[in-house]
């Protein structure tokens, strides 16, 4: 009993210690819905593991399991603990600004991470940190104009309707393939959220619908190899050229076997370590800019070979 | 001697109902686990978080009590809370006005068909589910609205004191619907209908009124929980209130009304909701990883359900062989 | 004389036949709905009749209809099975996971035995124990969906190499070019429908659904049906997941999130009453796949997605409602 009390104090002095020479914070972070898709959960492992290389770092990690509600009662909860900074990844860009804002008055500074908040709520971040998913949207309009030389009919695949990571996947494809390659027409635009299995049913009705399709734009990878699947079943994959976002496993596979033309490669690695870094970095008290991209390149056969295969 | 005097005790026919027991071992509990779960603080956020499955609850328990069920609050309370930050642009009362409205309209619509068609209100609110929330689709066009006037979000955030205003609400309320049960024509025909339908229709009560009276009040309690959200979030999301009706029932269930009807408590539909907003927060303050709290919700749902059997086991003892 | 007896018999004969009609009609009212929906649809779409686009809806209904197939013989035992969405997640989760590791027939079996073991669990609680079907099934919906979380930690399951296994079957394949999907359902709500008709199982299911006290009187072992009737379900669900598996060749943990739902839907617009004790598989084939030709008839017309919820709000309560007028002869309740 003695030898524990006495450890526990070595313990605690010892990190009272670390304490003093290095400033320790900490950090609450709120998730949208971790367990839905693999990149949330390697996102989650990820900031796990980056938080626990830097010694003066502890973490309260929640997940919101998609409710908005839920999420909203976490920042509060968070700024209840008085938490150093918040990182927050919205389960939507408006409704969580009000916890933003509340989180902000209390002179916590949030962070927000992989899918942005409105306008609205700018002023009350310390910064986002995430890929630009308007860029992302933009890149696969570019991809797919080249690879139908300038001229065909596509359908696209959407993410969750109302969650803003689909919403700025879909207008930056839409707005530049417009500008860019105007010989290329959308027929039909339905969601699949995230969901491959819907979006291979989607596709299936797509192709009884429509006896000439040249391309698919999915909203991310797990979406893009259902509309393939579903083309295969109905032999009709190779007069497709399929694009997607957010490259998966799956999906850089199908890149490998010529099935699937191209995607953006995103990784959720980088993604929570730049959040955890941007926190890091303001609690520093350094300057640090409103918006902060990381890189997410065009990923296709010609350069596969200078990325990973993602874990997920 | 001694053990029937227990059971009894547990059984709720004394002061204190087994889900108040329940409460209290949890919320030991967690004050030990946690130094942040006694804070004033805490137990006002629990409230608020608390507030919206358990305003939706108080009308559910009548609805319940009487013996029909209502499984489209999640979809009412979305639609309530798209209608008070899209209307916005006529003024912050005509919208909130307009959102509870639609929670009466659809409630009475729900206890009507129950009444006149005959219908099972788990089929007919089932039904309507499904297509309120394919309302909500049509009116937002699968867009999140944004209530651009603040004073709309910092009612959601306003407090009295230490103690928050929507906490303040849900209390008041249940305090009204707990009188109303208890003290009213109404409240003492509702356990009638729900006992004994028969019974009721020869004592002359008139059930089909009783009925959907309920419904409006469930109909209203859920767009009055989906407004105060929608004040918390200064925003409305077409999604917003999936399952809420699971959870909803969960409580109300867990607070000792029967689904059969003819008996249950506003209080231990207090006690009810309380204990899952209590579970909530304290496992989030343990940090609990999200997907245990999955299955321990569903344990102790179970766990409670066979405890509360256990106790009332004399009462069924003549039917089961 | 002989033409006017013969003239009276034919008008007897018309009048007979009128009162079958009438009698079918409001017997079959649902398969008339259908047909009426169908040729409405087909008005409006030319492709909507085709045969690649009834192939779709069929293929694609048929995971719901696996599953309403076991969901149905829970009802008419008298309870309800709201778990089977989250066990439709585990069960895919499991068996694409495991394909890899152990191979697809172990995959297979193991599979199925963990989902039997699930539908007992649901069985022991609500058959032996007697607890409300509608809390315990709400629990497991819970709890099944977190294990299903905590076996994966949160990441989809991909089947590596897609091209060359014998699993591919159950989700892709053809037979005399039928979907297997389709024959699977047919398979098993032949067989399901066969054995609640024509053997004292299913008739001890409907006794015991119907009238519990009396089943239990007659010396029925309403403990072991009910039991038994959650089994039912759990294969079914084990059923739909070897065809959404293999259809997908990977799974994310929450893909059968909401089927309990459709299940249910489709179930009570095929007229099985929630009451227990009544109801048959054949009606609620008929009831999936009127949800799937709206869901599909409505997309085709380019109406949003959203759009066939509102259709099914109103068509659901119009059906039983409709049935239930027909059987007290009367339209509304008579009580105030």
């Amino acid at each position: 009993m003695i030898y524990k009390t006495a450890l526990a104090t070595g313990v605690m002095i010892f990190s009272a210690g670390l304490a003093q020479a290095e400033e320790s914070y900490r950090i609450g972070i709120t998730q949208n819905n971790v367990g839905v898709d693999s990149y949330q959960t390697t996102y989650e492992s990820a900031f796990e593991q980056a938080a626990a290389k830097h010694g003066n770092v502890d973490v309260i990690v929640l997940d919101a399991g998609g409710d908005v509600a839920r999420q909203i009662g976490q920042m509060r909860n968070l700024i209840q603990q008085r938490v150093d900074a918040i990182i927050i990844w919205p389960t939507n860009g408006q409704a969580v600004i009000p916890a933003i804002r509340q989180a902000h008055n209390a002179g916590i500074p949030v962070v927000v991470t992989n899918s942005k908040i409105a306008e609205a709520g700018l002023d009350y971040i310390a910064a986002f940190s995430g890929p630009d998913n308007v860029q992302q949207g933009a890149s696969s309009a570019e991809m797919m104009c080249e690879a139908l030389n300038g001229e065909g009919q596509i359908v696209q695949i959407a993410g969750q309707p109302g969650y803003t990571t689909a919403m700025e996947r879909s207008q930056g494809f839409e707005e530049k393939l417009a500008e860019a390659c105007p010989g290329v027409k959308l027929l039909e635009t339905q969601p699949a959220d995230w969901n491959r299995e819907k979006a291979q049913r989607v596709m299936e009705n797509f192709l009884t619908k429509y006896d000439d399709i040249d391309g698919v734009y999915a909203g991310d990878d797990n979406m893009g190899v259902g509309a393939l699947n579903a083309a295969k079943s109905a032999g009709r994959a190779d007069e497709i050229v399929f694009i997607g976002a957010t490259n998966f496993a799956v999906g850089y596979e199908a890149i490998e076997r010529g099935e699937y033309y191209g995607s953006i490669y995103q990784s959720p690695v980088d993604d929570a370590e730049a959040a955890l870094q941007t926190a890091l970095d303001v609690l520093a008290g350094e300057e640090v800019p409103k918006m902060n991209f990381f890189e997410t390149p065009k990923i296709t056969a010609n350069n596969l070979t200078e990325f990973d295969k993602p874990v997920f | 001697m001694n053990m029937i005097n227990m059971k009894d005790f547990l059984k709720g026919s004394g002061f204190i109902q087994p889900i108040w027991v329940f409460v209290i071992v949890i919320t030991v509990f967690f004050s030990f686990m946690s130094e942040y779960f006694l804070s004033i603080g805490n137990l006002g956020n629990i409230l608020v978080q608390t507030s919206t499955i358990g305003l939706i609850a108080l009308g559910m328990t009548f609805v319940m009590i009487n013996g029909n069920i209502d499984l489209s609050v999640g979809a009412v309370l979305g639609l309530a809370a798209s209608l008070s930050v899209g209307l916005q642009d006529y003024g912050i009362t005509i919208a909130v006005i307009a959102a509870l409205a639609s929670g009466l309209v659809l409630g009475a619509i729900n206890g009507l068909i129950v009444w006149k068609t005959g219908v099972n209100a788990f089929i007919v609110t089932l039904g309507a589910m499904i297509g309120v929330r394919g309302l909500i689709f049509v009116y937002t066009e699968e867009q999140s609205f944004y209530a651009t006037n603040f004073a709309f979000s910092d009612f959601g955030a306003a407090s009295i004191g230490p103690f928050p205003v929507l906490a303040l609400i849900f209390l008041v309320c249940t305090l009204v619907m707990h009188l109303v049960l208890k003290k009213t024509g109404h409240g003492r025909n509702t356990f009638a209908v729900g006992g004994n339908p028969e019974a009721a229709l020869d004592a002359g009560i008139r059930i089909g009124r009783h009925m959907m009276i309920n419904f409006i009040i469930v109909g209203f309690f859920a767009a009055l929980a989906g407004v105060l959200l929608a004040t918390q979030m200064g925003a409305a999301t077409p999604n917003l209130g999936r399952d809420y009706e699971l959870w909803t029932i969960t409580a109300v269930v867990l607070g000792g009304t029967k689904l059969t009807g003819g008996f249950g408590s506003i209080t231990g539909t207090l006690g009810g909701v309380l204990a899952i907003g209590i579970l909530r927060n304290g496992m989030n303050l343990m940090q609990v990883p999200a997907f245990y709290v999955l299955v321990i919700l569903g344990l102790i749902l179970i766990s409670v359900l066979i405890i509360d059997q256990r106790l009332n086991v004399h009462a069924s003892k003549g039917v089961s062989i | 004389m002989a033409s006017i007896e013969q003239g009276k018999q034919a008008i007897l004969l018309n009048k007979k036949y009128k009162e079958g009609l009438l009698n079918f009609l409001s017997a079959q009212g649902i398969l008339v709905f259908f047909l009426i929906c169908m040729f409405a649809f087909s008005l409006f779409s030319e492709q909507f009749l085709s045969q690649s686009n009834i192939m779709t809806v069929v293929r694609q209904a048929s995971i719901i209809g696996i599953i309403a197939v076991g969901v149905t013989i829970v009802i008419i035992g008298g309870n309800l099975d709201l778990s089977v969405g989250s066990m439709l997640s585990f069960s895919t989760v499991l068996v694409v996971d495991l394909h890899d590791k152990i191979g697809p027939a172990g995959a297979i079996v193991l599979m199925f035995v963990l989902t039997l073991m699930i539908g007992a669990v649901n069985g022991l609680l609500i058959g032996f124990m007697r607890l409300n079907s509608l809390i315990v099934t709400l629990a497991m919906l819970s709890a099944v969906q977190g294990l299903v979380l905590i076996y994966s930690g949160g990441k989809n399951v991909d089947i590596a190499n897609q091209s060359d296994t014998w699993f591919a079957i159950f989700g892709r394949g053809y037979v005399l070019g039928i979907a297997v999907p389709v024959i699977l359902f047919a398979v098993l709500a032949i067989i399901v429908q066969v054995g609640m008709s024509y053997t004292s199982y299913g008739r001890r299911i409907f006794a015991v659904g119907g009238n519990p006290a009396a089943a239990v009187y007659s010396g029925i072992r309403r403990n072991w049906c009910v039991f038994s009737t959650y089994l039912i379900s759990a294969f079914c669900v084990a059923c739909a997941a070897l065809v959404l598996g293999s259809r997908v060749m990977g799974s994310q943990n929450n893909v059968g999130q909401g089927y309990e739902l459709l299940v249910l839907a489709g179930i009570i617009l095929g007229g099985t009453s929630l009451l227990g004790g009544a109801g048959s598989v054949w009606k609620t084939i008929i009831g999936v796949l009127i949800l799937g030709f709206i869901q599909n008839g409505l997309l085709l017309l380019g109406y949003p997605y959203y759009t066939q919820w509102l259709v099914t709000w109103v068509i659901i309560i119009l059906a039983v409602w409709l049935d239930l007028a027909n059987k007290r002869k009367r339209l509304f309740t008579t009580h105030s």
